[in-house]
């Protein structure tokens, strides 16, 4: 995730583990299949915004990346 | 679990307990006060056990009892706060009853959002209405949102709702005198029954699309986000919105707080006028109004600084400030979601203490709860205005920046950083190795309801006026009459200010000060002091009534004010030593006890207790020997 730039998408393929933090991604529908907007990255590594469908999330890089993600543009 | 505890059937029910369920951010604090309004009563008064929200509705003689529950993204608990609610719904909370019907709130502008949730709440199988929020907002960006269609999906009523236009309510009102709920049945509408989350989210996700149809996140919100979270110009206005917080607190609060004091002179020479001289006019011009006016005195700061908290977080920029900090509070072990319950500690840490319930990671909520009270809280502020006022003089720099104003923020700056430094000590020794979710939505942006500010503002002030009235009342007096017993008989050749020194002194209360003082001399404290500052262990702005007290004497015999007279008895490094005192010590009765219930053991209070005490004796002890030297 970190190589994405600002304003690309990507599809979620799946995740890196199962715990009960993936689980609330899964919750809040970050579920396989889903396409996320990169929106905005906080500056030194800070957390990064996506969007998908009308949510929009902030979390931490370290978290993004239980995402394994395909860049689509 | 779907009739009334009452036994008898819902429709027929007097007294209804009803609980408001929905997802974070959906709208329900909103609905919650427009049907409660006033009847609110809020469970964080010292004393009274920590639980949601609840009101009362009375409307063609029934009695609804309404339960603002904290809201929840799943029925499979990752916080505190959602473990509350689920075991509010279950009927397994200590104190709350099993609620007799929900209304279930959703958020128009994110309806997939809240059928989702919906969609593991209808195994409750509970009587239910549905109301859907900001259905303006859905409208207003060209939306359109069909309440039949989801009515007949859902097979329960649904209602559309403008909160802050009141659109809507009256209909609500009616469903819920009439007892008008229909059980959500999950088997009528073929919601995924499993706790298969792919799935419920695909029924909400078609569902949502069926009934409504929502343009992508508002443009208002995407157009203040790209200043607000602007890598360069979103810190700066950060700081911008910190600065204008403290120094509102400072200049706007004062010719309020003038009038204030002129009104409780004025009422002390009333007393002085009509009671004759002896032991009931000291009784009330020096035990009962100067006590409780040198605390009333401080309420337009505290109502500053509520307004402020409250419309940052209505509006949602509170979230956005948790984004910009996130990184800088990385540094020392925490989140950014610790910014939240930290800046409300900055109003109290008790709403603080009791709002890092957001906070998933255990270790980070404890941390943040005990680093909470190195917050300035406000009870704070008048023992700081107090002591600023009299020993900073009021110039104004580069016609901006009052001295007092900035020395204040200094002493807020102290208590916040030292408050950071002991969360990484904590995060690195006793807390190590938590690497949790900061994870958060960003809520669109709202702007705030006037009856949601004016609520929140009229319960803060009335609290702050019952302690006023009722604790710090009977502490006044106990320290007046600590004061005045025995009574010393002083040569008639003394003059008042002297025979009223002599009494003082000579006064149970001077006795104890004077026992107790050595241990406080090292920090500058003289035996009036000490008494101030051991009468602050009940609450911290007894401090001010207590040297309204034990100073009144010169005041009477004289024009001068508190504060002068204080300038004339106290040396400078004496002040500075009370004020970084008060900068550490947790000298608050009801922080200790709300520590304990949020935390679940005597173990926490008393850790945060010792290190902040430590902090504050050697803090003072060092800046009252600095001073002296330079």
């Amino acid at each position: 995730m970190n190589e994405l730039p600002i304003g690309s998408t990507a599809r979620i393929i799946t995740y890196t583990q199962q715990d009960s933090f993936t689980e609330r991604l899964r919750e809040f529908g970050l579920i396989p299949g889903t396409v996320i907007r990169l929106l905005r990255k906080a500056p030194f590594n800070g957390p990064v915004e996506i969007q998908y469908r009308n949510s929009r999330i902030v979390l931490r890089p370290n978290e993004l990346a239980h995402l394994r993600l395909e860049r689509i543009a | 679990m779907s009739s009334p505890s009452h036994g008898t059937p819902l429709h027929t029910a007097q007294n209804l307990t009803v609980a408001l369920v929905g997802a974070p951010n959906c709208g329900k604090s909103t609905i919650f006060n427009a049907l409660t309004g006033l009847r609110q009563k809020v469970g964080n008064f010292p004393g009274v056990t920590v639980e949601p929200k609840s009101g009362a509705i009375h409307i063609d003689k029934t009695t609804t009892r309404l339960i603002d529950l904290p809201g929840l993204y799943s029925f499979t608990p990752k916080t505190p706060d959602e473990e509350l609610s689920i075991a509010v719904l279950h009927g397994k909370h200590e104190r709350l009853p099993s609620p007799d019907a929900v209304v279930f709130v959703m958020e128009g502008t994110n309806l997939e959002k809240s059928l989702f949730l919906y969609a593991q709440y209808t195994a409750l199988n509970l009587p239910t209405v549905v109301v859907v929020t900001m259905i303006d907002s859905i409208k207003a960006n060209g939306g359109v949102f069909d309440d039949i269609a989801m009515e007949q999906a859902l097979n329960v009523p649904v209602i559309g709702i403008v909160g802050h236009r009141g659109i809507g309510l009256e209909e609500l009102k009616e469903h819920i005198s009439l007892r008008g709920f229909t059980n959500a049945e999950p088997e009528k509408n073929n919601i995924p029954s499993a706790s298969v989350i792919e799935e419920q989210h695909e029924w909400a996700r078609n569902l949502a699309s069926e009934v409504a149809r929502v343009p992508e996140t508002d443009s208002l919100t995407l157009k203040l986000d790209a200043l607000f979270l602007h890598p360069v110009l979103g810190p700066l206005i950060f700081l911008a919105v910190m600065m204008l917080f403290f120094q509102a607190i400072f200049t706007w609060a004062t010719p309020v707080m003038d009038s204030i004091d002129t009104g409780f002179a004025w009422l002390q020479g009333v007393v002085d006028r009509f009671v004759p001289a002896g032991i009931v006019q000291d009784f009330l011009s020096r035990g009962v109004i100067a006590g409780v006016g040198a605390v009333v005195v401080f309420l337009p700061q505290i109502f500053i600084l509520t307004l402020f908290i409250t419309l940052l977080e209505d509006f949602g920029y509170l979230a956005r400030g948790a984004f910009l900090v996130d990184r800088f509070m990385g540094i020392f072990g925490l989140q950014g979601r610790s910014f939240i319950p930290l800046l409300s500690s900055f109003a109290c840490a008790i709403p603080g203490i009791m709002s890092a319930r957001i906070i998933a990671s255990e270790k980070d909520r404890l941390t943040t709860i005990l680093i909470a009270p190195l917050m300035t809280c406000s009870a704070r502020l008048p023992v700081y205005v107090l002591l600023i006022t009299a020993f900073v003089p009021a110039t104004m720099l580069g016609g901006i920046f009052s001295l007092q104003g900035l020395v204040l923020m200094g002493l807020y700056a102290l208590g916040g950083i030292s408050g950071l430094i002991a969360g990484k000590v904590f995060k690195s020794t006793m807390f190590q190795g938590s690497k949790l979710p900061f994870l958060m939505e960003l809520p669109p942006y709202r702007f705030p309801t006037w009856r949601s500010v004016f609520l929140t503002l009229f319960h803060r002030t009335k609290q702050f006026l019952t302690s006023a009235g009722t604790t710090i009342l009977v502490l006044s007096i106990i320290i007046w009459a600590l004061g005045a017993f025995p009574r010393t008989t002083t040569p008639p050749s003394a003059s008042a200010t002297e025979a009223a020194a002599s009494q003082l002194e000579h006064s149970a209360l001077g006795t104890i000060g004077k026992t107790i003082e050595p241990a406080f001399a090292p920090l500058g404290f003289d035996w009036k002091i000490t008494i101030g500052v051991l009468g602050s262990f009940a609450a911290r702005e007894v401090f001010v009534s207590v040297m309204g007290q034990v100073y009144s004497v010169d005041v009477s015999e004289s024009d001068e004010n508190l504060r002068t007279v204080l300038k004339n008895t106290i040396s400078l490094p004496t002040a500075l030593s009370i004020l970084v005192f008060y900068v550490y010590a947790l000298q608050c009765m009801s922080t200790i006890a709300v520590m304990k219930r949020e935390t679940g053991s005597w173990k926490y209070p008393a850790i945060a207790f010792a290190y902040t005490l430590v902090l504050a004796y050697s803090a003072s002890l060092l800046v009252f020997h600095l001073a002296q030297r330079w």
